[in-house]
């Protein structure tokens, strides 16, 4: 049944051909490959072969030319594999500039450990990896590796060109399956259609890259997935560690999730229940009674990954998140949505890509690898609240910037739907400073600032809070990057609403700030805010994407001693791009110097030609930031 | 500072029978509930209430093997939910060979107080995960229960763990403060082991008794030294900034075999004396063994000798070699892994492989090289009471050609001759050799983490300033470039990352030199236009001199220090500037030359200002002239930053020549 011999003849590996030229020699990579890359990738052929649901084969065969240093993770190796995918096995030999055989391995050559992620305490996630050792530039390697899926709920995404500084020769991939399983397909950034044909009596899909170049990791870039070719493969009919299942679409995998992962895990007793009942006794609004719970939950709980198996998916038992006060981010949202529904307020599971950077489902592909979190949303009316359930200190109805403005999908017994979460604005991620200080004869400065942040800079300072002032000192000495700065008080407090706010009020003293030479005083007026500066990139290929926009408004007033007066002062900013906006002013009025500065930068993405000017105006904000006055001492 | 010191000799045996005082397991003082504040360190999120264990040589009735029975038992008070994490624990087991530890008699148990009553909430063993890390390590892992600000946690297990060379360590100080640790070793009167004490502290009390018969080997009972050892109160360990690995200064215990006495009569020395140690490494198979290798090399030394003239150029010729043939595979090892000729075939091998084969190497081509073993800086300072062997985790090659010493390591390949990998450089190493006795020698870097820049320009009248930048790297200095111009795949990749991240300044013209030729002085070559000014007519012009390498940023922050300041290595950066001006300036205000210093040589700072019409020139130096800085001159390093900071932050002010 399975193609084996295939495999075998992939596997002769022509040192040298019948006409006698060599193949694999490092020189006869084009220099358009060449450009820009630390390896090539000669030849790479993928095939997945999905023989049953509960039994996939994928077998890679790759060429790959190491170019230099730079490229040596390109011949790291990495096989991962759990219960439900064996390594059934991997060969290869090292090739050097000439293509002659250096040396050989295979299976027993590699490292084994476990791949257990660092928020985890425990997944049976491992994998075997080879590095080779390899002394000189360039050198090839020539590999092959099968692996053996027991589900197809999951199949490994095809990237024709997976990572950056990598140029691809040729890249091909072949999808096998039998003529009758519904599949669902869905190829991104590729040109031109998939190949079809018909192989012993199996559908065989074929997509073919040629002659790729290598891409530049470029600061500013949009997601990755935006420009990569690849290709998502979903079979209608799956299984996965032996629970069959079938969907089509997002609403079908919505579901799916609820009914047979969810549901029959949200067991409270009787006790908890009538728990939750005398808990919200007395309070009338559904919103009220949720925050309520809310605060209960995260009291009671707290954050601790274990993925097993189907628990990668499936969250544990909701009396056990009850009885042990722990659980990862499924279990927690689905003990939180089982109390909820103690009570009557209904609510949803949802699935989303969390981070930093903004990742939403595709709302045309639906697929069970688009997410890495959960969160719940509560329908109220016409207004919905987003509850974060894995950490016991974000207010009720935040989510901040690690899973904002993005689509996610909301499991219920009705089917799936995506739906997108609050997004924080350019306006809202807001940090706000007013400084009074008082500089004296000796350049020493002493006063207090105060400073709120909001939206996605509301948790900015979340490491302070609770901490001795021993501990705040290192933390604020390493935040507020000033030579010779003490914090002689500290206090953090945060207003905990669904927009929330923190405050944090210092008061400081900075021996020397403002250096005195013999006639003069120099003073940097923006102590505390400077934009580091921006790379500029030459021959920008990629657009120019700002993932999150943020205000910050400083003003600072400086009491100076007596008689000084300014020598040189900065000119004045006020300079609108369409990526931002930047003021900043300084006054003198009797004996004191007002700085005000006024920084925004807008979300949005911008062709790649605009990198330039993007970076010309951000390194004026950072050439402006770090500008001084320079005083004349009497 | 470091404070390591015998305690053995201490301890006066009386006889007696008393058993380990373990505390009872899951039996409370009401004070563990009634107040939720640390008692050590009232900032303390969770603090160790009691902590206790013993180590035990033992006898595996089956195998015949002496193993070692580690008990473990801890109360632990969590005070808030920042503490929570010390109810995540993670208990590694090591894999030897042919055994890994193996962990029994598991307990731990949550408790907290609810109205009167203690809740208690025991882990569930199907909840106790095992993770096998890699091929050296497994790690038990689990999560305490039902945590809430004021529960208190308590463990407890046992451990058979199967080497004895190591009996094995304890932590008096961790990463919450302790109120009591204690620490119990049974040790059978025919084994003796040294035992050292590290950190700052010193031990609450200490005791030891003989036990009878504790130990039976054959027919014959033993009798045992029990040592208690006590400290209470100990503050939590906090690393610092700029420091080696904070095994160097937590407070803990270490007991490692030193010899033997058999029944009959006789003795076997495990690390008795240096004379033992230098036999045992030359003996060995892994170490003296593969350092005479030679024949691997005679007979491909012509070859590798062919352009060499002298021995100094000869035994560069062997090094070059040997870092070329053997690529390092980031283990590191005194021992060789593999051997010396494995690792020759498969071009990779450990630090024991590749810097045996270099010895053997050099001895091929006429050297009489010695090895030198020493402890990483990841892994700790070595102590110089007892040889103990297991604390070296690393051995280089020493060479003295015409009366000066070259410390040699091939594993990293841009690396010149002589110049060791930073994380050699710890302290002292032991030379050994088959012909003499090992002795003590000083590991330090032979050349200075140091960097100079010259830069002659003109300032045009459209305020632009135009010119050519030199640098001289070497030392570290230059690894770094020459590691960064590797990753960059090419010099052009190394200069383009250059320019793009000094948006000030453009490079027209570029040329890097000597990128391969690693003993001599990187240099590169730039030509560059700054955009200083918007013109040149105004009537004064501020100009800040520290065009590169500005200070902008103190490396100390804090205003105290427990541990000393590591660097590593002496660092120097210089940088000179001659400015050709449009027309004639004048200062408005002349510019204060700057000398400042550390105590006793340990640092330098100075600048010197010229302007001569239409010269303006510039010089700087920083030093620090020593790898390792004591808390006691923190505060002085502290200040000799924030001072050379105002001093660059002051501009020349010129004018134009009326």
């Amino acid at each position: 049944m399975r193609k084996v011999a295939a495999l075998v003849m992939f596997f002769t590996i022509p040192a040298i051909t019948t006409l006698g030229q060599i193949a694999y020699r490092a020189a006869d990579i084009p220099p358009s490959l060449r450009f820009g890359a630390s390896a090539v990738v000669r030849e790479k052929e993928t095939t997945l072969n999905m023989l049953s649901a509960d039994n996939v084969v994928y077998t890679v065969r790759e060429v790959v030319t190491v170019l230099n240093k730079g490229g040596d993770e390109h011949a790291l190796l990495i096989l991962p594999y759990n219960k439900n995918t064996v390594i059934k096995s991997a060969k290869g030999q090292i090739l050097d500039a000439q293509g002659m055989s250096v040396s050989k391995f295979n299976l027993s050559n590699f490292n084994d450990q476990s791949a257990v992620s660092d928020f985890s305490l425990y997944e049976d996630d491992r994998l075997k990896y080879y590095n080779p050792t390899i002394t000189s530039y360039p050198f090839t390697m020539v590999y092959e590796y099968e692996l053996r899926l027991k589900q197809n709920l999951i199949i490994p995404d095809w990237y024709a060109n997976p990572q950056p500084d990598l140029s691809v020769e040729k890249s091909v991939y072949t999808f096998n399956a039998a003529p009758q399983e519904k599949i669902r397909i869905k190829a991104y950034n590729y040109k031109g259609e998939a190949k079809e044909s018909q192989v012993d009596k199996q559908k065989r899909l074929t997509w073919t890259v040629e002659n790729l170049p290598a891409f530049k990791q470029e600061p500013y870039a949009p997601s990755p997935d935006d420009y990569r070719t690849y290709v998502k493969i979903a079979p209608e009919q799956f299984s996965y560690y032996r629970t069959k299942g079938k969907y089509s679409n997002w609403d079908e995998l919505g579901k799916w999730i609820y009914t047979d992962l969810i549901k029959t895990r949200q067991n409270l007793s009787p006790a908890v229940v009538a728990e939750m009942k005398s808990l919200v006794q007395g309070v009338d609004s559904d919103k009220e009674k949720a925050k309520r719970i809310y605060e209960y939950m995260q009291r009671k709980t707290r954050y601790i990954s274990v993925q097993i198996g189907i628990g990668g998916f499936q969250p544990m038992f909701s009396s056990d998140v009850d009885r042990l006060g722990y659980g990862d981010c499924k279990a927690l949202v689905s003990y939180m949505q089982s109390l909820l529904a103690a009570v009557d307020i209904p609510s949803y599971y949802c699935v989303v890509y969390a981070g930093s950077r903004k990742q939403s489902m595709d709302p045309e592909f639906a697929s069970m690898d688009q997410g890495n979190h959960v969160i719940l949303a509560l329908p109220l009316g016409n207004d919905t609240t987003w509850l974060e359930c894995t950490n016991q200190n974000v207010p009720f109805g935040f989510l901040g910037d690690f899973t904002d403005d993005r689509l996610v999908l909301a499991c219920t017994e009705n089917g799936g739907k995506l739906l997108r979460t609050p997004v924080l604005s350019t306006q809202m991620n807001e940090t706000h400073r007013k400084a009074t200080l008082l500089v004296d004869k000796t350049g020493s400065i002493t006063g207090t600032t105060n400073t709120t942040y909001k939206g996605a800079q509301y948790d900015t300072h979340e490491a302070l809070i609770r901490k001795p002032l021993s501990e705040q000192t290192k933390i604020l000495s390493n935040y507020y990057d000033v030579d010779n700065i003490n914090f002689s008080q500290v206090s953090v407090t945060q207003e905990k609403t669904e927009k929330p706010v923190t405050t944090e009020k210092l008061n400081i003293r900075i021996g020397a700030y403002v250096p005195h030479s013999q006639q003069s005083a120099y003073l940097i007026p923006n102590a505390f805010n400077r934009h580091p500066v921006t790379k500029a990139v030459s021959n920008r290929k990629l657009p120019l994407h700002i993932n999150r926009g943020y205000t910050d408004e400083d003003e600072i007033s400086y009491q100076l001693p007596t008689g000084y007066s300014i020598e040189y002062q900065p000119k004045d900013f006020d300079l609108k791009t369409p990526f931002g906006h930047y003021v900043a002013k300084i006054t003198k009025k009797g004996d004191e110097l007002l700085y005000y500065r006024k920084f925004t930068l807008n979300d949005g993405t911008h062709p790649a030609k605009d990198y330039a000017a993007f970076a010309e105006f951000m390194n004026q904000v950072a050439t402006a930031d770090k500008a001084k006055v320079i005083l004349k001492v009497n | 500072m470091i404070k390591r010191f015998s305690i053995v000799a201490l301890l006066l045996l009386t006889f007696g029978a008393t058993h380990a005082q373990d505390f009872p397991y899951g039996k409370h003082n009401p004070s563990d509930f009634l107040s939720n504040k640390a008692k050590v360190d009232s900032t303390a999120d969770a603090e160790v209430i009691r902590e206790f264990g013993t180590g035990q040589i033992q006898k595996d009735d089956q195998t015949g093997r002496l193993y070692i029975d580690y008990h473990y038992h801890v109360k632990i008070k969590i005070i808030n939910a920042e503490g929570f994490k010390s109810g995540d624990i993670e208990i590694p087991l090591r894999i030897y060979n042919n055994a890994a530890d193996e962990m029994y008699d598991f307990k731990a148990t949550s408790y907290y107080h609810d109205n009167g009553s203690i809740q208690q909430n025991d882990v569930d063993p199907k909840r106790v995960f095992t993770e096998n890390k890699n091929r050296y390590l497994k790690l038990v892992k689990f999560t305490m229960p039902n945590l809430k600000p004021g529960s208190v946690i308590e463990y407890s297990y046992r451990l058979k763990r199967q080497s004895i060379f190591n009996f094995t360590s304890w932590e008096f100080q961790g990463d919450i403060p302790k109120q009591h640790s204690e620490f119990i070793a049974l040790i059978p009167a025919n084994y003796n082991f040294n035992v050292s004490l590290r950190g700052s502290r010193g031990l609450t009390s200490q005791n030891g008794v003989v036990q009878r018969e504790c130990l039976r080997i054959g027919a014959n009972g033993m009798d045992c030294s029990k040592m208690t050892y006590i400290m209470k109160d100990v503050a939590a360990f906090k690393e610092e900034a700029y420091m080696t690995t904070a095994s160097n200064f937590k407070s803990v215990i270490n007991f490692e075999l030193s010899d033997v006495h058999h029944a009959d009569g006789g003795r076997s020395n495990i690390t008795r004396s240096w004379k033992d140690v230098d036999y045992e490494l030359t003996s060995d198979r892994s170490f003296g063994g593969q350092m005479k290798q030679k024949d691997l090399f005679a007979a491909k030394m012509p070859e590798i000798l062919k352009d060499a003239t002298d021995s100094l150029s000869k035994a560069k010729a062997v090094f070059a070699y040997i870092k070329d043939r053997i690529k390092w595979n980031n283990y590191l090892g005194k021992y060789s892994e593999k051997d010396v000729k494995k690792a020759l075939e498969a071009r990779s091998g450990n630090i024991g492989d590749i810097n045996l084969a270099l010895i053997s190497a050099l001895n091929a081509a006429g050297f009489n090289p010695d090895a030198v073993i020493l402890s990483t800086r990841q892994n700790g300072v070595v102590g110089d009471l007892y040889p103990v062997i297991t604390e070296f985790d690393y051995v280089i090659a020493k060479l003295n050609i015409g009366g000066t010493d070259y410390l040699l390591d091939a594993s990293e390949p841009l690396l010149p001759f002589g110049l060791l990998p930073m994380r050699c450089l710890n302290g002292k190493g032991r030379v050994v050799n088959f012909k003499k006795a090992s002795y003590w020698f000083d590991i330090k870097a032979s050349q200075k983490d140091a960097v100079k820049y010259n830069l002659v320009a003109k300032l045009d009248t459209d305020g632009k300033i135009k010119g050519t930048l030199y640098t001289f790297s070497s030392g570290y200095n230059a690894y770094h470039k020459r590691e960064r111009i590797a990753e960059a795949g090419s010099i052009d990749a190394y200069v383009q990352q250059f320019d793009e991240q000094n948006p000030s300044f453009e490079i027209t013209k570029h040329e890097v030199i000597n990128v391969d030729s690693l003993d001599k002085i990187l240099e590169e070559r730039y030509e560059i236009t700054i955009d200083q000014f918007e013109g040149t007519d105004y009537s004064k012009l501020f100009y800040n001199p520290n065009f590169l390498n500005r200070i902008a940023s103190n490396p100390f922050k804090l205003n105290e220090r427990s541990y000393p300041v590591d660097m590593g290595a002496a660092t120097e950066t210089r940088v000179s500037m001659i400015l050709t001006l449009p027309e004639k300036f004048e200062f408005a205000e002349a510019p204060k030359d700057i000398a400042i210093g550390l105590s006793q040589n340990g640092g330098r700072y100075q600048t010197v200002t010229k302007l001569d019409d239409t010269m303006l020139s510039f010089s700087g130096l920083l030093q620090l002239n020593k790898p390792v800085y004591t808390p006691e001159e923190y505060l002085s390093l502290k200040e000799f930053y924030s001072k050379i900071i105002q001093q660059q932050k002051i501009d020349l002010i010129l004018q134009k020549t009326k």
